[in-house]
């Protein structure tokens, strides 16, 4: 367990390490839809609703959502 | 009649026990997207049809009418899902987000597990039960250049079960705008009232509640790349136990933690976007699981859009499943969501877009099986789950 956090931060540090500075008129990539971490809400709270009612773990914050009842 | 014919609302029991938690399931995502600290321009309306279908169960799995009289049925849910949602600017720094949705399900589902000649067989609820779920959840966000808050109320409503849930959310930008912080807690308060029918369900009413935190932090690596990392803490109390289950007892308090890790590569030459999430799970059920998601965002045309994604997710067992019933010991659950397995989804979006509409088609398939999992499984759970869904979607913008 231990040993994986220390990989995960590991990891972490690397990928910071390679950041570069990126100004403002540089981010159109950046705001583009294909980058957005939830593609498309609604279908992402479906998902994640039958994913949390069909599997034995939840969370992680990739979830956007509410409720529950089920599928 | 038989007299262990189950009344059919008994198989919704899915419904109650899949409503472990809503309060982690409304944490915010970190920020949508690494420049979305502005409120939406104009207002939003989206409508989703999907249809989700889980396989039949082998019925070399199951018991038959003929040995116990309970139904043979092995055709298990099928959930028709429609969704609504409105996106609405409120002055220049606000928006407010109304999403609704209502599922109807019929079909049945494991009741528990049973060994005969050495072989573990499910034995399924009843037939053709049905079930309606709505759900209401309104989102209310301010805006700022350094990042965004929000506010969430949700509810959803079942005729045995409701959940009321509440959360707060919030980022902020340091560092030039190259990393964001966030923050989100989240709360739910949940009562089940289980149907009585004529197998007897042993309560008669019971609540459930659950506190989630969430942190994390969003750096932009250069102008084509953006990685995610958070931690999330969630603990449910009260009767977290299946009602519709025989013999299902569960403890009354559980602890869940997930690290998550997101990616997105643009590829400049592809004209297309690499999308990467991975999740590592842990409870104090002794249920430990892993997954994986990658998406390609292929721009086809200005105006379409394909994208391929797949997902791997492997689970190792709660300390207290089992198919055979342990009566001398003080849990025990013979649900296939505890056990140990893994499962893979395939699917495939496209989206077009023509004026001021996008549509939108989906489908995927989802297969789990004890083979896939990357834990040795003791017992493969007879009730492993496989489905299809298809949605259809579109999008207008009030421009």
């Amino acid at each position: 367990m231990k040993n994986k956090v220390y990989l995960l931060i590991g990891c972490l540090l690397l990928a910071l390490s390679a950041c570069t500075s990126v100004k403002p008129w540089e981010r159109g990539v950046l705001a583009k839809k294909e980058m957005a971490w939830q593609l498309d809400p609604m279908e992402s709270k479906l998902q994640s609703h039958i994913y949390f009612a069909k599997e034995g773990s939840s969370g992680g914050g990739q979830a956007a959502g509410g409720g529950c009842g089920c599928n | 009649m038989s007299k262990y014919k189950i009344d059919a609302s008994k198989g919704k029991k899915s419904a109650a026990l899949l409503a472990l938690s809503s309060a982690a399931m409304l944490l915010p995502a970190l920020s949508n997207n690494a420049l979305a600290d502005a409120p939406p321009e104009n207002i939003e309306l989206a409508y989703r049809y999907s249809n989700y279908q889980e396989e039949a169960t082998d019925a070399a799995k199951t018991f038959g009418p003929n040995s116990s009289g309970l139904s043979s049925s092995v055709d298990r849910y099928n959930i028709e899902i429609n969704q609504f949602r409105l996106l609405l600017p409120v002055g220049d720094k606000y928006s407010l987000a109304v999403d609704l949705q209502t599922e109807a399900l019929s079909g049945a589902s494991p009741w528990f597990t049973g060994s005969a000649d050495g072989k573990t067989k499910l034995v399924m609820s009843g037939a053709s039960i049905k079930e309606d779920r709505e759900d209401i959840a309104a989102n209310f966000r301010f805006y700022a250049s350094e990042g965004n808050a929000g506010i969430s109320l949700s509810r959803s409503n079942e005729n045995d079960y409701v959940s009321n849930a509440f959360s707060l959310d919030g980022s902020y930008n340091i560092n030039e705008k190259h990393t964001t912080l966030s923050a989100g807690l989240s709360f739910s308060d949940d009562t089940i009232e289980p149907t009585q029918g004529l197998i007897p369900v042993e309560i008669i009413k019971e609540s459930k509640n659950s506190t989630s935190l969430f942190v994390g932090v969003g750096q932009v690596i250069n102008k084509n790349a953006i990685l995610q990392a958070g931690l999330s803490y969630t603990r449910l109390s009260g009767y977290l136990t299946d009602p519709y289950k025989y013999r299902d007892q569960r403890p009354g308090d559980r602890q869940q933690w997930a690290w998550s890790l997101g990616y997105r590569q643009y590829i400049s030459s592809a004209d297309a976007a690499l999308q990467a999430d991975y999740r590592f799970y842990n409870d104090d059920w002794g249920i430990n699981s892993h997954t994986l998601s990658l998406a390609w965002y292929q721009n086809v045309k200005e105006y379409l859009k394909i994208i391929p994604y797949a997902r791997y997710y492997t689970q190792q067992e709660a300390d207290f499943f089992s198919n055979n019933a342990r009566l001398n010991d003080a849990y025990f659950a013979d649900d296939f969501r505890l056990s140990t397995y893994g499962a893979f989804t395939t699917g495939l979006r496209v989206e077009a877009d023509y004026k001021s509409w996008t549509f939108i088609v989906s489908g995927e398939f989802y297969d789990s099986d004890s083979r896939y999992g990357i834990s040795n499984s003791n017992e493969e759970s007879p009730g492993l789950v496989s489905y299809g869904r298809y949605t259809f979607g579109v999008n207008y913008t009030f421009k």
